[in-house]
Order: structure tokens, then sequence, then C-alpha cells
């Protein structure tokens, strides 16, 4: 899907009658470069908050805690904070959470209106743990967070907060002093007001030179002397307090200034990870030579790679690792924020006899984070780890995990703006059979509407789609049709009507229907915040409601960010409303809650029965409770290959598994050696779909002569074949909230040599994949994980040790991937035109043996594609290796669920020939088994133990 | 006699054994007549005979297990009574999905398949009849056309020749023309004297001669010559000897009258009729040489070895999708037009493109409009047998590349009819 060129592209083509904005663009797009073009989008400088917070510089913090407002209950303290500038009272709530988590909430302690606090993203309200009183002076206060001699120490002047673990401070807020919390005001600008102020403050400065230093108590001078306060918000309103401009844009502000921040330190960390959506490396880099990375959600056309502009999502989640302890921490705010990183500068003071014990020399590193929002409040959660996967498991306690897609959505996606009818889609269809290559589903762009009205077909073009279905059915396929949210304005268009009858529709600041440019023209925005909204347009995918459509149609929600052409960075107004709230509060949220009302409407038609699959190109924190990501509009460049390695696994890292890059590049059209390549690293991500521009020439697999034919075949079919692995591994992080597609350092995280590697990765613990990723490539270096760890090429069987840097030698049809000595994976090895067609085939088992000569691995299954896993309708199975023998046990006993496949065959990498093996079953029954021992490579192949998968077996080698 | 029964037993068995090998074809039946071993046919391996369609593949060609989807490089042999037989790839074996049109392929699976190839082989054979009707039609039509190209090749020869001809005649005029003009420039130099009368109309009458010339092209009579005019009139210039002998003798009648280039000088008037004469030969000569490089540009298109696909040479063919008009005038250009009116070229004759088998297959228009992403537009025509000329669909699977089928007798191969129902009985 295209961002602001397609809109030229349309424009050029439809009429003359266009926005003059739109002329403008016209006019970049001829000026021929590539690249983002930055200006269009804000630096922290042309943010007006950010370039104002940013201007505070660490030092002494204004704050300070009023020890005597405190209450302790069981569960929660409270405790207000005054600044000491203008003497505007804070409240500070502090919880400890289950599973080892502490939640800070900072808001004004009487707000002039309430500020905006992010629903729909906790999928509960966390369970709390007692907390309990420690010590208490006029310093401060220590709290014991329960277990593991935690606690935290809150230091009262200047209000200091550190979380702490026996001697060591895990991490410490406001250490630099940059909490910042800008208080709701009126605005007083009037003339006269103004002359009064500066007179009166004037005058209190006089006053104030005379004065004694001890000056009266807060609230009391608060009351007392307004002037002062009106003094700094004279200054302030130069800074765009009360409005802003963003090249022809302007922003009203109505509430004014309301931007928070706080900054944390992490001491001993050195690699802090996540706060997608960025082009970057894994690990981020510090800010302090430029700009903060920005999360705010923005259709971003052709975006530059290796910088911290914000992109398409954001979730405001990072993650610090050093060798001994993760932790995270969880921002919960939907406003436009900034996220600065330094390392090993401020905010070392060791204070008071409390932390007499705080271990470490200067020399220690640190690394320091600062969090800006424009608006809302401060809700933080701190995830103390201290493993990697305590942190995932947090994380999926506050936010929940990954859904578990159908089946098929793990296979192969055939996409292309545009397959332009039926009977093209029909020979796309037919091509993939022709070339016995196996794909599930068939996409539709915007094209495929009737004059991009979403919900309709074209009806020349796609005059009977559910004939169209039907025949995909016929080969167990699949269809997705993309729906965006921004509606048309057309009175003969119903879901129109409808959405500005309910007066669905976000609103202006002058109250009228917010209307935008996009694909259709001008067009509306449906207020997702709203539940009742929700659930309309979720009745809309019933199938009575959306026609022509049938069960194996999905849906795809791009421009969700929301993309509004002619708004400021091509995204909506922020001073548009959505109830009591302002754009700028909720903008991020928008795209997740589109996805989430997509989702409902897919369960809904099928009466809560099948499983939806809905992709998204905007998310927050949640967002992986409802589908796929995918990282948006990326180009035809072998930078864009590599970095989808790191833009998924940070996703990975905050909960959205589900994540994959457009293969072959969106953008250009890409060599044929670069979109092998792009095949051979999309088949091993976990979503795996091929898409193009709609002006880029056709690059269907078969499309680049016989040889190249065979080579995206062959690796789509390794996709296949490691389905039942895959499809584990989405079972697991629907459990755990554990990534699928993992950097080496969270299975390894106490060695150090994997921090910083973003060119190789995990699948699960077992597949590490290495893709060639540079051009002309004759070798890859991959580093190998784990002292006295064995790894095994899936495609050779080679063995290597771990721990080692191995320069791998490739050639086009090279894709470095090692399955872990210690694992079994399992594997259906007869691929077929569609993952539905290899429901019933037999399972064959790859047994990769470690130092010790043991394994172990899983084997889910289930019917793919409802939700009665939920019922316990399922089969899950440990797998094992030891002492010579392989047993399958199950790992559910309260589930049930019966299957047709079965054990075809066994291959144990790193095996010795036996001399004789025997399968006993179940029922006692023993029989031997034929095998067949590979002796160059160690390998031994057990010929067809024919049991069910579903059942107990056991094989001994004798 | 034990003996006997024996042979006969093993003779038996391996009978029924080689019948009940699911997924081969009659003439690999011999490859499954073992009894206690089976060889892969690669010659792999030997594996025990109960091993052949055992659900597990043993045979690294796949051989041991033509039945089942058990080998990822075997294949099942759908034998398709009453239709064609075929092979399919052993991953659609019971994969759920109806292939062979005898249903075999789906015989452990949930899919209810019906034998269809009874249904399919009238359909075929009905399709295969329409077919060669159309390529007998094809064939007749392209005959005549072929014959039609060849006339018009000649035609076209000789129009050639002709205008060759005229372009010579111009050049000599052009010539006198030009040493007229030099002598009367040179004879002004000399003596500049106010024209006579008599002179004038002595030149007039000159003057008329070449006019003459020029009003029998210029038949539009807009003052100037067009190629389409030359082209139409260049035959009946020279057809028609006598208006053509009288012109030229008008001229040498002019040029060789011995008193008028030497003694009566000339008039200014009398020079600016030489140089307007002068002026009306060079538009003619320059007009006939366009014609000739025009045509034999033309005459240089390969229009097949029978100069079968000539006569398309003058021809548009329209066909409306949605909301476009199409239209390919072959050897010429592509265009579509809009509802709207804006007309864009989506390319002009660049050459064939056609697979070696069938060089005349395909035809490639290039160089159209420029397009937004770079490039330019262009379309690829796919010429098929049919018993019309016509164009019969438009597609642009890329943007800016156009692909049509164009639908015409003169596509027509004899080699198609060949093709018919080969089926095993």
């Amino acid at each position: 899907m295209g961002g602001v060129k397609r809109s030229i592209i349309k424009m050029a083509t439809f009429t003359g009658s266009m926005a003059p904005v739109l002329v403008l663009w016209l006019a970049m797009s001829l000026s021929g470069t590539w690249a983002v073009d930055k200006g269009n989008f804000k630096t922290c400088d042309q943010s007006a908050f950010c370039k104002r917070q940013r201007a505070l510089k660490p030092g002494d913090s204004p704050y300070r805690a009023l020890l005597e407002t405190m209450e302790l209950t069981n569960t929660r303290l409270t405790l207000q904070l005054i600044n000491d500038n203008n003497k505007v009272r804070l409240l500070l709530e502090l919880y400890r959470l289950q599973g080892n988590m502490t939640r800070v909430k900072i808001n004004e302690l009487k707000p002039l209106k309430p500020r905006f606090e992010v629903p729909d993203v906790l999928i509960t309200e966390p369970s709390t743990e007692p907390l309990s009183l420690l010590s208490q002076d006029e310093n401060g206060v220590v709290l014991s967070l329960g277990t593991e001699s935690q606690r935290v120490i809150i230091s009262a002047r200047p209000f200091r907060l550190d979380i702490m673990e026996g001697p060591e401070v895990l991490m410490s807020l406001n250490s630099r002093g940059l909490l910042a919390f800008e208080h709701l005001r009126m605005r007083k600008d009037t003339f006269s007001y103004k002359v009064t102020s500066t007179v009166a403050s004037v005058w209190d400065n006089i006053k104030r030179l005379f004065s004694s230093q001890a000056e009266p108590e807060g609230e009391k001078k608060e009351e007392a002397d307004p002037a002062n306060q009106a003094e700094k918000e004279e200054e302030e309103k130069v800074d765009g307090m009360w409005e802003e401009t963003f090249k022809s844009h302007s922003d009203s502000k109505p509430n004014g200034p309301s931007a928070i921040s706080l900054d944390f330190s992490l001491p001993g960390v050195e690699h802090v990870y996540g706060i997608p959506e960025h082009a970057d490396t894994l690990r981020l880099k510090t800010t302090d030579n430029g700009d903060p990375y920005r999360l705010y959600n923005l259709d971003v056309f052709q975006y530059e790679l290796y910088n911290p502009m914000a992109l398409y999502g954001a979730v405001p989640v990072m993650l610090a690792h050093k060798a001994q302890r993760t932790t995270g921490i969880f921002w919960l705010n939907a406003a436009e924020t900034w996220v600065d990183i330094s390392s090993n500068t401020a905010g070392k003071t060791v204070f008071g006899k409390m932390l007499d014990y705080v271990q470490g020399s200067s020399e220690t590193p640190q690394t320091d984070v600062r969090w800006i929002s424009e608006s809302g409040i401060i809700d933080v959660f701190i995830m103390l780890g201290p493993t990697p996967k305590d942190v995932f498991s947090q994380y999926a306690s506050l936010t929940g995990t990954q859904s578990f897609p159908p089946l098929a959505a793990v296979g192969y996606h055939q996409c292309r703006w545009n397959y332009n009818d039926q009977e093209d889609v029909a020979s796309v269809d037919a091509g993939f059979d022709e070339h016995d290559i196996p794909y599930d589903y068939i996409w539709l762009d915007i094209e495929h509407t009737d004059g991009k009205r979403y919900f309709t077909w074209d009806s020349h073009k796609f005059a009977s789609p559910k004939e169209m279905l039907q025949a995909l059915e016929d080969k167990k396929r699949k269809m997705v049709a993309i729906v965006d949210p921004h509606i048309k304005v057309d009175s003969n268009y119903k879901i129109h009507n409808e959405i500005r009858n309910k007066g669905f529709y976000i609103k202006n600041k002058d109250g009228g229907d917010y209307e935008g440019w996009c694909w259709p023209g001008s067009a509306g925005y449906p207020d997702f915040t709203r539940p009742d909204m929700r659930a309309w347009w979720a009745s809309m995918f019933a199938y009575d409601q959306y026609e022509g459509t049938a069960e194996n149609l999905y849906t795809w929600n791009d421009m969700n960010e929301p993309s509004v052409f002619n708004g400021p960075e091509v995204t909506m107004h922020k001073d548009a409303v959505h109830g009591a709230w302002e754009h700028r509060d909720v903008h991020n949220l928008y795209g997740l809650y589109v996805q989430m009302a997509t989702a409902e409407g897919q369960i809904q038609r099928s009466g809560g029965v099948e499983r939806p699959f809905v992709l998204t190109r905007a998310f927050f924190a949640g967002s992986q409770r409802y589908g796929a990501v995918w990282t948006g509009d990326n180009a035809a460049e072998w930078d864009h290959l590599k970095v989808s390695i790191p833009m998924c696994l940070s996703l990975g890292l905050v909960g959205i598994s589900f994540c994959g890059a457009d293969v072959g590049g969106f953008f250009k059209s890409p060599s044929t050696e670069l979109l092998v390549r792009w095949y051979q690293t999309g088949a091993y991500q976990p979503f795996f779909r091929a898409h193009a521009h709609l002006d880029t020439p056709r690059r269907e697999p078969w499309l680049f002569g016989p040889e190249n034919t065979a080579l995206i075949r062959d690796v789509v079919r390794q996709r296949y074949t490691l389905l039942p692995y895959w499809y584990q591994q989405f079972y697991h992080a629907y459990r755990t909230g554990e990534p699928i597609m993992r950097p080496l350092w969270v299975e390894y995280p106490q060695d150090p040599a994997t921090f910083a590697l973003d060119d190789e990765f995990l699948i699960g613990k077992d597949l590490l994949v290495h893709p060639v990723t540079e051009e002309g490539a004759r070798g890859v270096t991959a580093y190998l994980p784990g002292k006295d760890q064995v790894w095994f090429d899936v495609h050779t069987f080679q063995k290597h040790n771990g721990a080692q840097s191995l320069y791998i030698p490739v050639t086009m049809s090279s894709i470095p991937v090692f399955q872990r000595g210690g694992s079994i994976i399992p594997r259906k090895m007869r691929v077929r035109r569609s993952s539905s067609c290899m429901t019933h085939d037999p399972y064959t088992l790859y047994v990769a043996l470690n130092l010790q000569r043991t394994a172990e691995g899983e084997l889910y299954i289930d019917d793919g594609h409802t939700f009665n896993y939920e019922k316990k309708e399922f089969i899950h199975r440990r797998l094992s290796f030891a002492k010579n023998m392989l047993s399958s046990v199950n790992l559910a006993t309260d589930a049930e669920f019966s299957t047709g496949s079965w054990i075809e065959r066994i291959v144990i990498l790193g095996a010795s020939k036996p001399s004789k093996v025997t399968l006993k079953t179940a029922d006692g029954q023993e029989s031997q088994l034929e095998f067949d021992f590979d002796a160059s490579m160690s390998v031994l192949t057990l010929r067809k133990p024919g049991v069910n998968a579903g059942l107990d077996w056991n094989v001994m080698l004798q | 006699m034990h003996f006997h029964m024996i042979i006969v037993a093993v003779f038996w068995f391996g009978f029924v054994d080689s019948r009940k090998i699911r997924g081969i074809s009659s003439s690999y039946k011999r490859f499954f007549r073992e009894r206690k071993s089976f060889l892969c046919i690669d010659g792999s391996k030997i594996i025990p005979f109960e091993q052949v369609n055992d659900d597990y593949c043993d045979c690294e060609d796949g051989s041991d297990e033509p039945g089942t989807s058990a080998c990822p490089q075997g294949r099942f042999y759908c034998t398709n009574l009453g239709f064609r037989p075929h092979y399919i790839p052993s991953s659609r074996v019971n994969d759920g999905i109806c292939d062979c049109c005898d249903a075999s392929d789906e015989y452990n699976s949930h899919a209810h398949c019906q034998n269809a190839c009874w249904n399919l082989g009238q359909r075929e054979r009905a399709y295969v009849e329409g077919q060669m009707r159309t390529l007998d039609e094809g064939l007749q039509l392209k005959q005549q056309l072929i014959e039609e190209g060849v006339l018009l090749w000649r035609e076209k020869q000789a129009q050639l020749r002709e205008l060759q001809q005229v372009a010579e005649d111009l050049q000599t005029k052009l010539e006198e023309r030009r040493s007229r003009k030099q002598e009367a420039d040179r004879l002004k130099e000399q003596t500049p004297r106010p024209p006579e009368a008599g002179d004038g109309r002595l030149f007039r009458g000159q003057n008329s001669t070449v006019t003459g010339t020029f009003k029998l092209l210029d038949s539009n009579k807009d003052g100037s010559i067009t190629v389409d005019e030359v082209q139409a009139k260049v035959a009946l210039v020279h057809d028609e000897e006598r208006v053509l002998s009288e012109d030229e003798a008008v001229i040498k009648d002019t040029h060789g009258a011995p008193g008028v280039g030497e003694d009566p000088p000339l008039k200014v008037a009398d020079r600016e009729w030489e140089a307007t004469n002068l002026k009306k030969v060079e538009e003619a000569y320059d007009t006939v040489n366009m014609e000739i490089s025009d045509l034999r540009e033309k005459l240089a298109i390969d229009y097949g070895p029978d100069w079968e696909f000539l006569f398309l040479n003058s021809q548009c063919y329209k066909l409306k999708v949605y909301e476009y008009t199409y239209t390919l005038c072959p050897f010429n250009q592509v265009t579509q037009q809009s509802t709207a009116g804006t007309e864009v070229s989506l390319g002009r004759w660049g050459m064939w493109e056609g697979p070696p088998k069938n060089q005349y297959g395909r035809m490639v228009y290039e160089n159209g409009e420029p397009c937004w992403q770079g490039g330019s537009r262009s379309t690829t025509v796919t010429l098929t047998c049919g018993t019309e000329t016509a164009l019969r669909s438009v597609k642009e699977p890329s943007k800016c590349q156009y692909i049509m089928d164009f639908q015409t007798p003169v596509a027509c191969q004899p080699v198609l009819k060949q093709r018919g129902i080969h089926s095993e009985l």
C-alpha cells in the first residue's frame, strides 16, 4: 500500500478539481527524489512541547514530595508532589503489581479538567500486591516490594524514586530532575491582564528581593500570588503553548500546554531496545546529537532508514538489558511522544544514608532515558524482569499476548496493488498451481472497490466476488480485501450515510464532521474510540451487510494512522474532537481501535466460531491481540531488506510477534537477486507476504526465469514444511507473550556478543536464521551462540559448535538456517497447494542432539481455524529424547482433539548407529523400525513409525 | 506339475500386482512387475515390493510411491477415461481437491469427487471441433488474405517505383529551374532593367505548366501538396502518359527556345516568377521524396512470409473496456481514449516478438506516453486465430504495460489441426 505517492497518481488520473495542496504534492513527486521528504514531518524543534521540554536540562528537580500527604493502603501508596516553582501539586500513585512490576502514576492533584488516561489497552485492571512501609523520615520513605529484598525509596527533596534489589539500584525515576508536568490552566492573554500581570510581577520581584529566605508554605503562596504564575505563562505563550503552526497547518490548542516528562536512569545498562516503530537498528542509539526517537503514528512516504523518525505505529515500551537482568518500561500514553536516550551522563548522585551501600564507581555504565508526551498523564509500568522472558510475561499480563492466528495466515500471502479483476485473480491463482508453489491468501488492494468505497466491489472488475471466493475455496485458499478507515463523503454511499446519521464521525474543532483527503477524495473518519461506533463497524462485516463476501475473505486495515493527505504531517489535526477528548490525546490509539473493531467484526460474522485475520499498518501497545502488522511502504532496496530484521525484532520484543515486511519491497522494482533473497528472508519471518506498488512491473514468482522460479519455489516450500513449528511458536506466543522472531540475546542473555546482533535471529529458541541480505554475497558470517551448544545446518545436517562466528559460503540457493542441538522440530514434508491441504499430513520429527545426547521439543495440533482450542480441543505433546529413547507424552491431559496425522519419519541428527530400533505404542505393542544411517553426517533416519501423532509412544535405539 | 502351478501363480500374482499399482500409466506397468522387490526406476535402490505405494517415500526419484503423496518429486497418473489422461504432482493426491476428472486422486480424502471425465470429454470435443471449424475457416480466409497481400505488395512496389520515377522527373525539372534562376540572378546583376510585358506573358505560360503539375497533385486545392495527394495522384500522372509528355514537352519547349535564354534579358517580375516556380518544384520534390521514404519504411516492415499481415497496415481496431476505448492500428500505433476524451499513446510499432516457433504470434508497440515512475507505456499484442479480425481483450497487468489479444485469420496456423483428444482407453 502506498502513502502519499498513491494520492498523486489517483489525483492525476481522476479529475483536475483537486485541492491545491495536492498540486503541491504533485510538484514534489515530480522532483524525482526517492527519499522521504523530511520537511513534511516535525523535528523535536518543530514540535512545540518537545522543544520546550527538551530545553529543560538535567539538574535539581523543582518537585518535592510532601511526605505528610502520604497515604498507604495495603496495595496503594499516594503522595502529593509540589513544584516549588509554580506551587502546582501533583498526585503520585504507586502500586506493586503481581509478577514483579511497579506502576507509577502521576497526575495533577486538581486538574482544571480531567486529563486523558488511556483506556482499552490494558486487558484488565492489573492485580496488585501488598506494599509495606520499611522506614520513613523527613528525607524520604522506604517501601518493601514484597519478595526478593526489593524496595522503593521515595526521596522527598527533590522528589526522586529508586527501585532497588539488595544493594543494587535497578532503576531511578527523576534522578536527573526531568519530571515535568504542564498543568492545565486558563488562557490569560487579554491586554489588560497582560499589563496588570507584568506590573504585578515586577512588584513581586521587588518584594521578593527584600523578603526573608523562608518562603511561605506552598498552598498559601499559590493562592496568594497568582501573578507570579501569570508571568510565566506570558513567557510560555511565546513558545507556542496556546497555538502552534506547522507548514500551512495550525493547531488551535484550546487546552493550552499539557506536556509531561519523566526521566529514568538504568545503572549498569548499556543496551536498550524496543519503542517501535522505527526503521533503525535493534539496539537503540543515544539521541544526544540528534532528535529523540519519536512515537507518533504517521503515513511516511518512502521512509528513510536508520533514523529516529516516527513511522506508522507506536509501542511505548522499552527493554533494558544487561547480562544479569532485563527490565522494561511501559509508558502508557497515546499522545505524541519523544524518547531521549543517553548513556553515562548525569544522575548518579548518591544521597542519604539509605543509599549508602550503593555499589559501583563512576565508571559503571549507565543509560538514561527520558520520555516526553504532549498530553495525558504519566502512567508507567516498570517491569523488573529479571529475565527477558519474565519481562515478556509481565508485559503480556498487562496488554495481552499475540492473537492466535488461523494456521493459513502463517502460510504465504500473495499481494499486489492491484490484482485488476477476477480474471487476473484466477490467472495468478492458476500460476501458483502451474509452477507448483503453495500459497494461502491472495490480496486485493484499494482498486477492487467501487471508487474507494470500502465494503463494496467494483461492479465491472469484480462483478461476482462470491464466485471468485468460491473458486479460491475450491483450492482451499483464501483472500484478503482491504478496508480502510477513511470513508468517502458521498450521499449515495450507505456506509457514509449511516456513520454521518449516527454522528459517528470524528469532529473538527468547530463541531462539524472532520473531513480530509484520502484515496476516495474527500473522506470522513469514523470515531473508533467510541465503543458504539466499533460495534457498528464490526456489524458491517456480517455476510448480509458486506455483500459479496464469504468465510474465506479476510481484511486488511491500511491508512489507519490515520492518514490524511492534506492534514498536518499527513495525519489528522490534533484539535479534531473525539467526544470529550482531542485527537491529540488519542492519536496513537486510533489504529489499534480500527483493527480491534475489524477483528471483532470477523469474529462476529462467524458467530464467534472462527479466528479472525486482520492486518494493520498502524498499531499501539496491545495491537498484538488483534492480528498482524507489517512494516509499511518499504522499498525494493537491499538496506530495506536488512532493516526488516531489526524492525520485526523490535516489534516482537514488545509483544507484536506477527510481523513482516513487504517481500520484494513496495516501492520500486527489485533486481531478481534482491527478490530471491527477500523471499528467502521473508520465508523465515512471521508474516510472509509479497507486495508491490501499482507502478512496478509484475513480479509473481514465476516471472524471472525457471532458475529463479525454482529458487523461490524452494524457499516457499521450506516455509510450508516448517508450518507445524511456526504454528507451535504462535501458540506459544499466544500463551506466553514471548516473541516468535527473537533476538539472540533473549535466549543468551549473558553473552554480550549477542546484544547488538540484528542481522540474524531466532525463531522460537530452536532455529537460528542468518538471511543473506548483501548483494552479490559469497558468504555470511553467522554467530552461533552458546558455549557447550551445537547447531546443525538444516540443509546439510552439518554440526557446528556454539559460541563462534562461523563463515558460511553461500550461493543463490543458500539460506543459512541452523537447528539447535537439544531441540526437536516437527515438519510436514508433503508440501501442497495450501496449508489447509496439508491438515491430515504426517509429521517428520527432526531430533537434533546436544552434547549430552538429549533433545526436547513440542507438537501442537488443533483444527487450525476455530476458537475451539479455547475449549481445550487440541493436542499438545512434549517430545523428548534422552538415554537413547525418544518419547511423546501429553502436555495437556485435560485437552482433547483427534488428528489423522501420524509420524512419518524421525530424523536424528548427531546420532550414532543403533543395532535395533523399537517402537512401543500406548497399547504396549512393540515393533521394529527400519532405519537408515548416514555415517558421514551422523544422521539416523527411522522409517515410518506410523503411529498417530496424538498418541503416546516411544522409540528405543539399541 | 507343481512347478507349473508356481509359474502360473507367479505370473498371475505379478499381473495382479501390476494391475493394482495406483497412479501409473500402462507404459510404466513393466517397472512394477516384481514380486518380492522393487527397483527404484532410477536404479538407486531396491526395496521390498510391499513398500511400493505404502505411503512412505523410499526412492530418491519418487518412483516407489506413484499412487500416494509420500514423495516430493513424485507424480500421479490420472487415467481419466473418456478425457485426456495426465500427470499431477503427488502433492495433489488426497489433498481434498479433485484434480483427476475420474476422481482417482482422491481415494482417501474427505472430498466427494464425481467422475466428470465424460462431460469434460464432451465439452472438450465440442470445443476442439469448434476450434477446428474456426481453424478451417480461418485458414481459408488466410489464404485469401495472403493472395490479397501479395497483390497489395506488388501494388505498393509499383507505387514505389512510380514515385521514384516522379522524383527523378522532378529532380530534372528542379535542376533546370535552379540553373534558370541562377541565370536570372546573374542577368539581374548585369542589367538591372524594368520588366517587359511580353516576357511576363512568356513566363506566365511557363508557370502554367508547373502550375498544371501542381494542380494535378494538389487535389484539395489548398495551395500545397500533401503526402497523401502525391500518393493518390502519382499513379495518375504516370498512367496518363499524354499529360506527362505534354508537360514535359511544354517544359522542354520553353527551355529549348533558343532566344529565351540568351537574348531578351529577364525583368524583375520574371525573376520573381522564376523563384516562385523553383520553390514549387522544390516543394513537390520534397513531398514526393517524403512519400518515397514513408513508403519504403512501410515496405521495410516484415509482413510475414506471404505478406499476409500487410492488409492490417492501414486498418485500426477498437475495443471498449470499462471507461476506456483502445485502438490498435497495426504496424502504426496503439492508443487509449478515456470517456472524458483524452487520448494517450500506448506505444508505436516496434517489432515482432513471438517465440521462435511462432515468430508472428506477438507484436510489440513501444515508446508511448511517459509514465509516472519513469519509462513509457508499451503494449504487447498477441495474435490468435479467429475468423474475424478484431481486438478481443486489453489488460494492464502492470502499470503502463498493456497486453492485447488480437484475433485474425492470418494468425491461424495449420499445425493447430493436429491437436485432438488422446485418450488411453
